[in-house]
């Protein structure tokens, strides 16, 4: 069953510059969705239109198969969460507990039973020693633990991650990849729609899709899709890492498929 | 700029941190109010500036709020209070107490002049000095919850109670993160010749513009991705919400409170006393004629 349907989407901020040009797409219970594309391709503007913070200019959002109006907007944003890029424009709260909370409070969660649950989830996120801290006093991937901690104590059913680790530095930004693949690993209903310019995080997706002007452009099979160096020239995209060494590998008579550094490590190894 | 502490929340478990932030909000307004009751005689002033002084270093002390952090943020207020006292010193003095310090041409400026401009200062510094140790000892949310029950007898006439706590809240939450903004933009200009510190009236005031621009820019970027992200986490100031954290008045407010009162019913004994009664208390306690 089809989770998150998108029809003939299109939205223009100004009314006559399409940023979303008649897209359109599904996304099953459970996957875990990477959207690419350069920038002002339309990416960021896709995720606020699924979550109803900007209002479409046509087409149509179905979610489990029920269409997304006015009247029933509140439902689905009850089961979407959205992540952001900044850490440090989406914490509300003035310490790490309250500002897990936040969303808690929101939703009349029961006083009695809020502590327990903001422990559980700062601690799903491997936050639980810092509860009292500040946000000025947390790292970026800290900061950004947190939001994901914050949107995951709603318990949505689509998370998407607005280019969630691109201002992390690559200790952050690998400790909150490893969190959000944990999360999901653990969470198999829940479906993931990440936003990224990070080709090689894309590679590790279900699925992938590639926006260029606001138009869809290929949607896929990451291994499908990446391998294709000049459909990813055209739309100013660059092949994953392992592939490039793959084709430069074939070209002194290493064959490999290899999907991650690892696999083509032991590629490269079985081939001497 | 980082150095800056003012508005800083830190959390350390004293006394003051455990108390109730309404308590909190309330006996600093009653400090705030006694240090305003103006007495007759420079002696009684001068006394009540030590005591008062002694029971803000005592609050820092118990509050573990540091008095270099003070000194630093009340750095920038040195053109306040050379402003405060030409003014003082320059206005003639009503009823003069004190000799004559010193004249200009016709005018006599009295001692008294400079009394009053340092008695006006230290009520300054006191002020800002007490604001300090609310918010640093005060969480933001605390805070917004304290404002908010002040302001609930103003509900049933629709007056924006929730909202205007919540603004509050969130621009305490704030003060840190544009003050490294600000710190992040000076530096950029600064690489890119904009001199903050040299020059001319108009040069400094072209090289504020090029700081307030930017800030305010990123201000609004940032209101905008912050509004998104309340929204997403499910935030409607109009809908009913529960809250984490209740505020509860302890055995501690209530010590507290009995300390202040204490110390404001004093203020007032002392304050009816000089206005009845004035004796010079230096020359009554210690002999001393002339002050």
């Amino acid at each position: 069953m089809s989770k998150l349907e998108i029809k003939n989407l299109s939205f223009s901020y100004d009314g006559s510059n399409k940023v979303i040009d008649d897209i359109s797409f599904s996304v099953e219970k459970g996957t875990f969705v990477s959207v690419l594309g350069h920038n002002g391709s339309g990416k960021s503007t896709l995720a606020k239109l699924i979550v109803g913070l900007l209002d479409k200019a046509g087409g149509q959002i179905f979610f489990n198969d029920v269409e997304i109006t006015e009247k029933n907007l509140k439902d689905l944003q009850t089961k979407t969460s959205l992540i952001f890029q900044n850490p440090d424009n989406q914490f509300i709260g003035s310490t790490v507990e309250d500002d897990i909370a936040f969303g808690l409070e929101n939703r009349c969660f029961p006083h009695d039973q809020m502590q327990a649950e903001v422990e559980r989830f700062a601690d799903s996120v491997n936050m639980l020693d810092h509860l009292k801290k500040e946000p000025i006093n947390l790292s970026g991937g800290q900061k950004q633990r947190i939001a994901l901690a914050g949107a995951l104590i709603l318990r949505p059913e689509i998370l998407i991650l607005d280019e969630a680790t691109s201002m992390l530095d690559p200790k952050g930004k690998s400790t909150v990849r490893k969190v959000i693949d944990r999360i999901h690993k653990e969470n198999k209903e829940l479906t993931i729609i990440s936003i990224t310019h990070d080709i090689d995080e894309a590679l590790l997706s279900d699925k992938v899709l590639i926006l260029n002007k606001g138009k869809l452009v290929k949607e896929g099979k990451p291994q499908d899709i990446l391998r294709d160096e000049s459909a990813l020239l055209e739309v100013k995209l660059d092949m994953p890492f392992v592939y490039k060494i793959e084709k430069e590998l074939k070209e002194i008579g290493i064959n490999s498929n290899a999907e991650t550094i690892d696999q083509l490590v032991e590629d490269i190894w079985a081939s001497k | 700029m980082s150095s800056m502490t003012f508005g800083r929340y830190s959390f350390r478990n004293t006394f003051i941190h455990n108390l109730d932030a309404r308590n909190k909000i309330f006996l600093m307004l009653l400090f705030m109010v006694g240090i305003f009751f103006q007495f007759n005689m420079w002696s009684t002033a001068l006394i009540m500036s030590g005591v008062y002084i002694v029971i803000l270093l005592a609050l820092m002390l118990i509050s573990r709020v540091s008095l270099w952090s003070l000194i630093k943020s009340l750095g920038g207020l040195w053109m306040l209070v050379i402003f405060l006292m030409i003014i003082y010193i320059f206005v003639p003095t009503n009823n003069p107490k004190l000799p004559v310090a010193f004249t200009i041409g016709s005018l006599e400026v009295h001692w008294d002049a400079f009394c009053q401009a340092g008695y006006i200062v230290m009520r300054l510094i006191l002020m800002i000095s007490l604001t300090m140790i609310l918010t640093s000892t005060t969480k933001p949310m605390d805070m917004t919850y304290a404002f908010e029950w002040y302001m609930t007898p103003l509900k049933p006439i629709r007056f924006p109670v929730h909202e205007i706590a919540m603004t509050l809240s969130i621009a305490l939450r704030f003060i840190p993160t544009l003050l490294d903004e600000t710190e992040r933009i000076m530096k950029a200009q600064a690489s890119r010749g904009v001199d903050f510190n040299h020059g001319g009236i108009f040069k400094r005031f072209g090289a504020i513009i090029a700081l307030i621009i930017p800030l305010f820019v990123s201000a609004l970027e940032r209101s905008e991705e912050l509004a998104n992200a309340m929204i997403v986490r499910g935030y409607d100031p109009r809908a009913k919400r529960t809250r984490y954290r209740l505020l509860r008045f302890s055995w501690r407010d209530i010590i507290a409170f009995l300390f202040i009162g204490g110390i404001f019913a004093g203020i007032i004994v002392m304050f009816v006393f000089d206005r009845k009664n004035p004796i010079d208390i230096v020359e009554f306690f210690f002999h001393v004629k002339g002050f």
